[in-house]
């Protein structure tokens, strides 16, 4: 398979020469990653009275976190799966980084549920010993059947790519890479049985993994809507976090857009349009991510049930900074900065997307902790620190290092892949040459 | 001049720096708090604890660990023994037979106890006076009515004396805490009769437990009797029903009907994407087979 050389150059920046700015910032995220590793061997060493949590508040920045990668992980999904199930016009350099997205949160995703057990040397009995009836067996066969789903479809998007890296002669790689182009392109040469074949198998997993997406966000969902918690035991968690999820996805999309832009001066290939673009549907999933937040709020605030009420007092006294920030200005802002054409510049709508994103972890959190800390039974003369939430600097460090090793990945895989599809743009150079 | 100056902002910062913990270190001293208590079970067994604690925030809490020290004796202190105080800062000493216990003029027990301190907790002490009190409990049925009979007497110059005006209280144990049945007050026989009620739940066969208590009486301290009867309504602890909850050994059946729908439906789609990833392989094979014939 023969690709246009200017496009293969412009694409896979990094997979010939190492620039010194990716050895520098690899080294940084790195030293991020150690101290990371350091504050899990002291965790591992002096047990889990290192992080915040005690025998109210089980579950802190760890499940956060593996909600928020979680998320990342399906609306990538959802995203890439769309896009490609529709044929989406503008597509085509985005697709791959929301693949990307979907495969490399949704590893790192589930290792902040490892973090949070107590009794990791019995983990092997969820799969030895499961129950159906329970949810967190749900998840774990949600999640296993998700990352193979996912894996396959990335997979099946690369064929192509590793294809035409394998035919191309002039490319100064080490030979390992050569070899590998030439195992994962499975010979692939573009014939026209193959290609109806791989045309098949992308839009069938494509489909699934939306189905896939769906299904998997609201199983995990499910894990605090069928338990009763305050503020958890709600019909609309399913739907609402796979919202949210998308929302969150959406606006990680645009920051990577962003990143690999400027860095490997991508200017002719992600444009204005597509930023645009993304940023409506940011802008459309913020609306209704707000319907879906308000929604939930208001029945459990009419509905007057003592717990909810006191977990909504908490929310808008204690919480009220992080509530308004996640519910009010993570929404609005992102929303007025799309929606308004004159304020629709490249670096406008990437700020939105920033603040979608933060605004979407601080609303994981203030789900996750006030609900904890407002248990059913009450408690008496107990120290406010077994009861109040507050993260210690390993589940911090835990979580610089979870942020750090997903750009890691993205750095590493762009090493070794495109991190937009070749021959997705490639098709689109022949359309336009035909039009 | 320059590195001078220089030279002396790095050494101002450097003692600032290794010496701040030195001039923060907190020396508070912890002014603890102890209390002593007298303790006579149903079995007539007898002895002091004493509970150690301190306030921080308007909190309380125990200190564990203390070593603290337990005396007896009217005129001078005779060492008895001491304990350590558990994760609750409670220490707890078992007192001999009452009979080698010296008591004063008055027969009054004297009972003293306390804390050394250390570097940074303050000396503490508590002392108490007990009169030796006999608790008594009888259960019977008085014309179909079950009544709880108590007498108590004091023990005053070597004679058993009744305790009058006094009020003994009357529980039943339930499964957090005590449950109040009467408030009785003795007459000037030393005695109290209580109409027990009827419908209190026991356990499978009816069994309750009765205690009748002096509850940190400033003389007697805390004195208790406990007789179990069949004086309860009997109550079967059938498990409630689980409408909540899926405590069954084997899942609903709509639930493996749903779920294996599902796997069956994902993980199809997926041998249908692997059975095209060899396919894709099996045609590039084919070519190249026919690129070598030709």
């Amino acid at each position: 398979m023969q690709a246009n050389r200017k496009l293969l150059k412009d694409l896979t920046p990094e997979l010939e020469k190492t620039s010194t700015g990716w050895y520098i910032t690899f080294i940084v995220l790195l030293g991020f990653f150690l101290i990371g590793i350091y504050g899990l061997i002291q965790q591992i060493d002096k047990g889990h009275i290192v992080t915040g949590m005690r025998d109210n508040v089980v579950w802190g920045f760890y499940i956060v976190n593996f909600i928020f990668f979680m998320g990342l992980s399906y609306s990538g999904a959802l995203i890439s799966g769309v896009l490609h199930l529709f044929n989406t016009g503008w597509r085509k350099p985005v697709i791959r980084l929301a693949e990307l997205i979907t495969v490399i949160s949704l590893v790192i995703g589930p290792f902040f549920i490892f973090f949070c057990i107590g009794r990791l040397d019995r983990l092997y009995f969820l799969f030895t010993h499961p129950r159906i009836q329970s949810p967190i067996t749900w998840d774990v066969i949600a999640i296993c059947t998700d990352l193979i789903g996912c894996f396959i479809y990335l997979y099946l998007s690369f064929i192509e790519d590793f294809a035409i890296l394998r035919d191309y002669e002039d490319l100064r790689v080490a030979p390992w890479k050569r070899r590998l182009y030439k195992t994962l392109s499975l010979g692939y040469n573009g014939t026209p049985k193959q290609e109806k074949l791989l045309s098949t198998a992308r839009k069938v997993m494509s489909s699934m993994i939306i189905a896939i997406a769906i299904i998997v966000y609201s199983v995990l969902a499910w894990i605090f809507g069928v338990t009763l918690q305050p503020g958890w035991h709600s019909t609309i968690f399913g739907p609402y976090f796979v919202i949210a999820a998308v929302f969150s996805g959406t606006g990680l999309l645009i920051i990577l857009m962003w990143i690999f832009r400027k860095i490997y001066h991508l200017e002719e290939y992600i444009t204005k349009r597509h930023f645009v673009n993304v940023g409506v549907l940011l802008t459309i999933i913020a609306a209704f991510y707000g319907y879906f937040t308000f929604s939930d709020y208001l029945t459990k605030w009419y509905g007057s049930i003592k717990m909810d009420s006191i977990l909504i007092d908490k929310l808008f006294s204690e919480y009220y900074s992080l509530f308004i920030f996640a519910n009010y200005i993570g929404i609005l802002i992102p929303g007025i900065i799309i929606a308004l054409p004159r304020f629709r510049t490249i670096p406008n709508i990437t700020i939105a997307a920033v603040i979608a994103v933060l605004a979407l972890w601080v609303n994981r959190y203030i789900i996750v902790i006030p609900t904890l800390e407002t248990p059913f039974l009450p408690i008496q003369d107990v120290r406010s620190a077994w009861i109040k939430y507050t993260p210690t600097w390993i589940e911090w460090s835990l979580t610089f290092a979870g942020v750090a090793i997903f750009i890691m990945l993205f750095m590493l895989i762009s090493k070794i892949a495109p991190i937009i599809s070749i021959s997705e743009m490639q098709e689109e150079d022949k359309e336009e040459i035909l039009k | 001049m320059k590195s001078n100056i220089s030279k002396l902002f790095t050494s101002i910062l450097l003692i600032s720096v290794f010496s701040a913990p030195v001039f923060s270190q907190d020396r508070t001293i912890i002014s603890p708090y102890i209390s002593l208590q007298y303790f006579k079970n149903s079995e007539d067994h007898r002895y002091l604890q004493t509970t150690l604690t301190y306030v921080s925030n308007r909190i309380e809490f125990p200190l564990s660990g203390m070593e603290i020290t337990f005396y007896t004796g009217s005129e001078g202190k005779d060492l008895l023994g001491t304990a350590l105080t558990n994760e609750q800062g409670i220490a707890t000493f078992d007192l001999p037979e009452n009979s080698s216990l010296p008591k004063d003029n008055d027969g009054l027990w004297a009972f003293y106890t306390d804390f050394t301190g250390n570097d940074t907790i303050e000396t503490v002490k508590a002392d108490l006076l007990i009169r030796d009190v006999k608790l008594e409990m009888i259960l019977s049925v008085v014309d179909t009515v079950k009544t709880v009979t108590l007498s108590a007497l004091k023990s005053e110059n070597n004679k058993d004396v009744p305790v009058s005006g006094e009020v003994v209280m009357l529980y039943v144990p339930r499964m957090f805490s005590l449950l109040p049945v009467a408030e009785a007050p003795l007459d000037d026989n030393g005695t109290a009769y209580i109409e027990f009620p009827s419908d209190i739940p026991g356990d499978a066969e009816g069994n309750i437990t009765v205690i009748s208590k002096f509850e940190e009486h400033p003389d007697f301290g805390n004195v208790e009797r406990r007789v179990v009867i069949k004086w309860g309504v009997s109550f079967v602890n059938t498990s409630p029903a689980a409408h909540r909850a899926l405590w069954t050994k084997t899942p609903p059946w709509w639930m493996i009907i749903t779920l294996s729908i599902l796997l069956i439906g994902v993980w199809g789609h997926y041998l249908f994407a692997v059975i095209s990833l060899i396919r894709i392989k099996r045609e590039s094979e084919k070519q190249k087979k026919l690129k070598i014939r030709q």
